[in-house]
């Protein structure tokens, strides 16, 4: 093919039980520019797509292990995975009903029998999609801030009670400052897992979680959860924290930094300080005022150099 | 010769994909993650009793995918880090041992055993984190798993020279392989991004005074080998005791009857792990019978 769309070889995922559409595949791409490796059960291939994430996935719904739409499902309820594009593989029997793909986060289909120009087709317009910009902050892939404004302002307007808390780290510039950044880029991955994993361990309530960026997350539950979300936050963080930090500096529970203007100072191990503001009866109007107010608690519990959080008890 | 064998069982080692474990664990994880109510601490409570299992989320947490790679020791952590999700996906794509499953079953005891012994002696040396200790110990026999499923034959004859010559498994396979399964732990270590104290404990668990940086953790799971096998629990594949090391126990800063008191302290412990049968409830009574 002249025409180059990928600057280095794709690696895709095939699951599908069928030879036929296995050999369809490989004959399609010169190995230089897509390489398949095709699995025959579905269940067998999540660990080995969790370690080594291909450019894209197709699942063949005709899996008899598990149902394409599962697959779909676990991958892209992950934040590090949530960017690999998946295409579903279908008969034309597999809509009679519809289909509801609010809930199944597939990204294409090709249907039964497949058309070989227009399936190329489809996978290289998948994967060109892939990789264009989207709003997750580029480290995590959580959303960013224009989605965690829209989702705030979206409750807001609902008269939706709720909870925001925006966690920030304490001392992670003295960090950063010690250990470089690639190092501080694993604390703040770290940090968006334990939050993501935490929240969603509530199961059977709306919540969301974004990234606003450097150190500073958001995260969104029911108010009556609040209180006991920002414990457990805190708990596994503290746990885990220490485990980014050289034996020494574990040992001695402190770092030895430059600060802001540039003494030599003792640094505590980075904490989170979180501050909750609630939107209960329609108090809120505005985003700007749930940050603002965020921002007030936010010194309080910046006062305390341990991890902590300070909710905003105040009445509507 | 030796080189080009060495090179071809390395490729061969790193390439394991699919790495089988006995069923009974495998059946308990994956009753719990059905259920999302399950707590990760009673998930990582019973992973912990699985040296496959414990293997596949280290592996996980601390491959670069999650960009933290080498940070993650803890089983409970590696929970909270992966999430619900992730771990019910490695469950679901876990196989079980058929054919070999006995032959493991006694490779399994020893290493839960050897797990429990190293932690016991971490608390008694006053070490931080006593449960990565116990972690070391739970994976310290791994590469003779991962020999068995990927070098079977070889495998193989390393058992018919241990039984023949009547030799430790770490000298059978050197006699047949030309390295030992601590050789096998640290290219798995190493491949897999495990933190670095649990690559020395499992790559100097035979020779703790080679420990570079980590010299506490080899040292412990040494002893915690030592203990497992004077109380005869499982079988690391012969039948033989392992030779204790003293400086081992001077590292550690115990005496001999710190020890005394681990060796107390196992066997009040050990009837809560030897409950742990490792083969299906229907399936053949558990023997302690040397692993394959």
């Amino acid at each position: 093919m002249a025409l180059t769309l990928f600057p280095r070889q794709q690696h895709g995922i095939l699951l599908s039980p069928d030879p036929e559409l296995a050999a369809l595949f490989r004959s399609l791409w010169d190995l230089s520019e897509v390489e398949w490796l095709v699995i025959e059960r579905g269940r067998r291939a999540m660990e080995i797509i969790f370690n080594e994430p291909p450019d894209i996935l197709v699942v063949d719904n005709r899996l008899t292990d598990i149902r394409s739409t599962e697959v779909a499902t676990i991958v892209k309820s992950e934040n590090v995975y949530r960017q690999l594009p998946v295409i579903l593989c279908l008969d034309s029997d597999d809509f009679e009903q519809p289909w509801n793909w609010n809930e199944i986060e597939a990204d294409d289909f090709l249907v039964r029998p497949f058309l070989p120009t227009q399936a190329r087709e489809r996978v290289h317009l998948t994967l060109c999609r892939a990789s264009r910009a989207m709003d997750a902050n580029p480290l995590t892939k959580l959303p960013g801030n224009t989605s965690i404004i829209s989702r705030i302002q979206d409750l807001i307007d609902r008269q939706d009670d709720f909870a925001l808390a925006y966690c920030d780290l304490d001392y992670f510039k003295s960090f950063n400052d010690k250990y470089g950044f690639s190092r501080g880029d694993e604390v703040l991955m770290m940090t968006a897992r334990v939050i993501v994993n935490t929240i969603r361990g509530f199961t059977g309530v709306r919540s969301f979680v974004g990234h606003v960026g450097g150190d500073d997350y958001v995260f969104i539950v029911p108010a009556d959860i609040a209180e006991e979300a920002c414990k457990r936050v805190v708990e596994a963080f503290d746990g885990i924290v220490p485990h980014f930090y050289d034996e020494v500096d574990r040992e001695r529970e402190s770092i030895v930094s430059t600060d802001r203007q540039g003494e030599v100072r003792t640094f505590p191990l980075m904490a989170l300080s979180i501050a909750v503001v609630f939107n209960t009866g329609g108090r809120l109007k505005h985003y700007g005022e749930a940050s603002a107010i965020a921002m007030g608690l936010k010194k309080k519990a910046k006062e305390n150099v341990k991890s902590c959080y300070v909710l905003d008890r105040r009445s509507p | 010769m030796e080189e080009d064998l060495k090179t071809s069982a390395k490729g061969k080692i790193l390439s394991i994909r699919d790495l089988p474990t006995l069923p009974r664990v495998l059946d308990e994880v994956s009753r719990l993650v059905q259920n999302p109510n399950t707590t990760i601490e009673a998930i990582a409570k019973v992973i912990s009793r699985d040296q496959v299992l414990s293997a596949k989320v280290l592996k996980m947490v601390n491959s670069p995918v999650y960009g933290f790679p080498g940070r993650i020791s803890s089983i409970q952590h590696s929970l909270v880090l992966l999430g619900f999700n992730v771990i019910r996906g490695v469950i679901i794509s876990t196989s079980v041992f058929d054919i070999m499953a006995k032959a493991m079953e006694g490779l399994w005891e020893h290493s839960i055993g050897c797990a429990l012994a190293t932690g016991l002696i971490a608390r008694k040396a006053g070490l931080k984190d006593p449960e990565e200790y116990s972690v070391c110990g739970l994976l310290h026999d791994l590469g003779k798993v991962v020999a068995a499923v990927q070098l079977p034959d070889l495998h193989k004859a390393v058992g018919e020279t241990v039984r023949s010559q009547d030799l430790r498994w770490l000298e059978a396979e050197k006699a047949v392989l030309g390295f030992g399964h601590d050789r096998i732990n640290s290219w798995l270590a190493e491949h897999w991004h495990l933190p670095p104290n649990i690559k020395e404990a499992m790559g100097s668990h035979h020779f703790p005074e080679r420990a570079q940086l980590y010299p506490l953790h080899a040292a412990a799971v040494h002893v915690g080998d030592f203990v497992v096998r004077v109380f005869e629990y499982g079988s690391g594949g012969d039948d033989q005791a392992v030779p204790l090391n003293p400086q081992a126990l001077k590292t550690l800063n115990i005496s001999l009857s710190d020890l005394d008191s681990v060796l107390d302290g196992f066997a009040e412990d050990l009837s809560e792990v030897s409950g742990v049968n490792f083969m299906p409830e229907d399936g053949p009574a558990s023997s302690g019978a040397a692993a394959g």
